[in-house]
């Protein structure tokens, strides 16, 4: 049987909430209600629920702070939310600082609501483009995002996996799969906690990052050092202090594959004579190869004037 | 009697969340800054409660983040990023009624992931961290027993004072289970890994572990060296034997011993100072 469908309510207003819950869950949703501001993030977290209502009449400030929170983590930004508002608070309503998917006025019309969820469900099915792998944006995302980029004191890197293919082979691409979603939370992580900035998933192992040129250095280093430690979960034991396992090479043969690394190519955008946003995949793929050379996991700066 | 079982089972199943200490929540509420300090002084506090560890444990590894076997609350932190942990780390209830038996297991729990860890480190085990986790929730159990069961809790304590019993063959007699299978009862439906499902579970039976003994047997005895030590208060001041096989899969031997007890004994004081620093933070919520 599928899962049903889970709905959470914000509402400090008790008995909409309840109203709220017993309609819904009379249409086969499966219903939390949060009446408190306070908990609704660790609620959240803790449980995400495939989609949200607020209720933005009865605390509209902190209703709005919380959607902001919610989007800006791009693992949560992809949950529909609806607010419910009373139509003459409508243009009232700075919609940049309260980004909604929909909204529906108060008092309910239990039939238009029930419509609003199937569309918003449906909708972010059709148009969430995002690598369903690791939710992050994907290469429409990335291309423009390093067209804005171009001659600006930003650094654009990329990053992928050594021998990520043989783990494959070897591991089964479930494990595989988990090595993505691993390596795409250390990255976000990493660059948000630094100050923020850009993040996409090109495909497959290769990811990319932009942010300021300042901080670009330090955060390579925190993502390898948190990679090259939560990797290790994913070999046994033995595997760990033997450093290697056996699989096949590209030619067929036998060989010992070292645990997996990461290489990360850092393009500083000003210093470099980019004309081209093409030009940028092309300089990564030079400093790409030198990365690989070595052993274990590193960064390579590109470090040529302008 | 199997209906009691089966009742707790559910009940057990269905929780979701579960309270912690009141000086904890404080002392994370006053960690405003988003500093690099207090990202390390809320990782401390975090692994030092062992609800709030299982918390983001059972977070880290749920299906919606399809991670299957993040064991630390360090790694944790890394792939949940910090905003997230904080969140779910401020949005800890708080035990209402606070019981000096729930700062006495508190202190037990933190003591035995503090012992664990020495003890592994002395025997060179690889996955050091791991086994301090899985020592620091040993006994979740008896966290849930306390809140979901408080009539029988009150039999089991009653018992262990007139009979003078173990509390696990006290919670066998009143609830037909024990703190140990209820515990495992719950890493499983938190999704914790079998690295620490396995030493909760057998904490008392290091034998009937599998896959993960020599965990189980750094857990069992860090537990006896702790109630050995009359730090904390886990139930019951009766110290158990340590378990043949236990001493065996660790090849331990007396000298050992005398050092880790030696070495312990310190480690509690520092133990002991941390939990007067949090208590303190009790009242200073406002």
């Amino acid at each position: 049987m599928a899962q049903p469908t889970r709905i959470s309510c914000l509402s400090s207003d008790a008995q909409l909430a309840l109203h709220l819950q017993l309609r819904l869950q009379s249409k086969g949703f499966q219903v939390t209600t949060i009446s408190s501001i306070e908990g609704v993030l660790g609620a959240f977290y803790s449980d995400p629920p495939d989609l949200l209502i607020v209720d933005l009449h009865s605390d509209r400030d902190a209703c709005a702070s919380i959607i902001i929170t919610l989007r800006n983590d791009s693992f949560f930004s992809a949950i529909p939310i609806i607010g419910l508002i009373v139509q003459t608070e409508c243009d009232t309503v700075e919609w940049e600082h309260c980004p909604l998917d929909d909204f529906i006025h108060l008092p309910l019309r239990f039939d238009e609501l029930f419509s609003r969820i199937s569309l918003a469900l449906s909708r972010i099915k059709r148009i969430f483009d995002n690598n369903p792998l690791s939710r992050l944006p994907g290469n429409t995302s990335i291309q423009k995002a390093i067209e804005e980029a171009m001659a600006t004191d930003v650094t654009v890197c990329y990053v992928d996996i050594d021998n990520f293919k043989p783990y494959n082979d070897v591991y089964g691409f479930s494990h595989g799969d988990e090595v993505i979603r691993m390596l795409s939370r250390i990255i976000f992580n990493a660059v948000r906690d630094s100050g923020g900035g850009f993040c996409g998933h090109i495909g497959g192992d290769d990811f990319v990052f932009i942010l300021p040129s300042e901080r670009a250095e330090a955060v390579c280093q925190t993502i390898i050092d948190f990679f090259d430690r939560i990797v290790l979960d994913m070999f046994d034991e033995d595997t760990k202090t033997r450093g290697y396992y056996t699989g096949t090479n590209r030619k067929g043969e036998q060989e010992r594959i070292p645990l997996l690394s990461l290489s990360i190519a850092v393009v500083p955008m000003r210093s470099s004579k980019i004309r081209h946003s093409a030009k940028v995949a092309e300089m990564a793929a030079e400093l790409k190869k030198l990365a690989k050379e070595s052993v274990g996991s590193c960064y390579v700066t590109d470090h040529r004037k302008a | 009697m199997g209906n009691k079982r089966s009742e707790l089972k559910k009940i057990i199943m269905d929780t979701k969340t579960l309270p912690t200490l009141p000086g904890v929540v404080n002392k994370l509420n006053s960690l405003t800054e988003n500093d690099k300090a207090s990202v390390q002084e809320m990782a401390r506090i975090v692994s030092s409660d062992q609800v709030l560890s299982a918390r983001i444990l059972r977070l880290a590894n749920s299906p919606s983040y399809g991670f299957y076997r993040v064991s630390t609350i360090s790694n944790a932190m890394i792939l949940l990023g910090v905003n997230v942990v904080k969140s779910l780390a401020l949005s800890s209830s708080i035990f209402e009624i606070m019981e000096k038996n729930s700062l006495g297991l508190w202190e037990h729990s933190l003591g035995v992931g503090v012992a664990a860890n020495l003890i592994a480190r002395k025997l060179n085990l690889p996955e050091c961290e791991e086994i301090s986790t899985a020592a620091l929730l040993h006994d979740i159990g008896k966290v849930i027993i306390s809140l979901k069961c408080s009539e029988a809790e009150q039999l089991i304590r009653a018992a262990i004072h007139d009979h003078g019993m173990y509390m696990r063959d006290a919670e066998r007699e009143i609830i037909d289970t024990d703190h140990a299978e209820v515990g495992g009862w719950l890493s499983k439906s938190w999704f914790l890994p079998d690295k620490l499902s396995e030493p909760i579970t057998f904490h008392h039976d290091v034998a009937q572990s599998g896959n993960h003994r020599m965990k189980t047997a750094v857990v069992h005895i860090a537990d006896v060296l702790v109630k050995a030590s009359g730090f904390g208060d886990s139930g019951d001041c009766y110290v158990p034997q340590i378990q043949q096989v236990a001493w065996d899969v660790l090849k331990f031997n007396e000298q050992l011993m005398a050092e880790i007890i030696d070495e312990l004994e310190d480690k509690l004081v520092e133990v002991k100072n941390f939990s007067l620093e949090l208590q303190g933070s009790n009242g200073s919520a406002d």
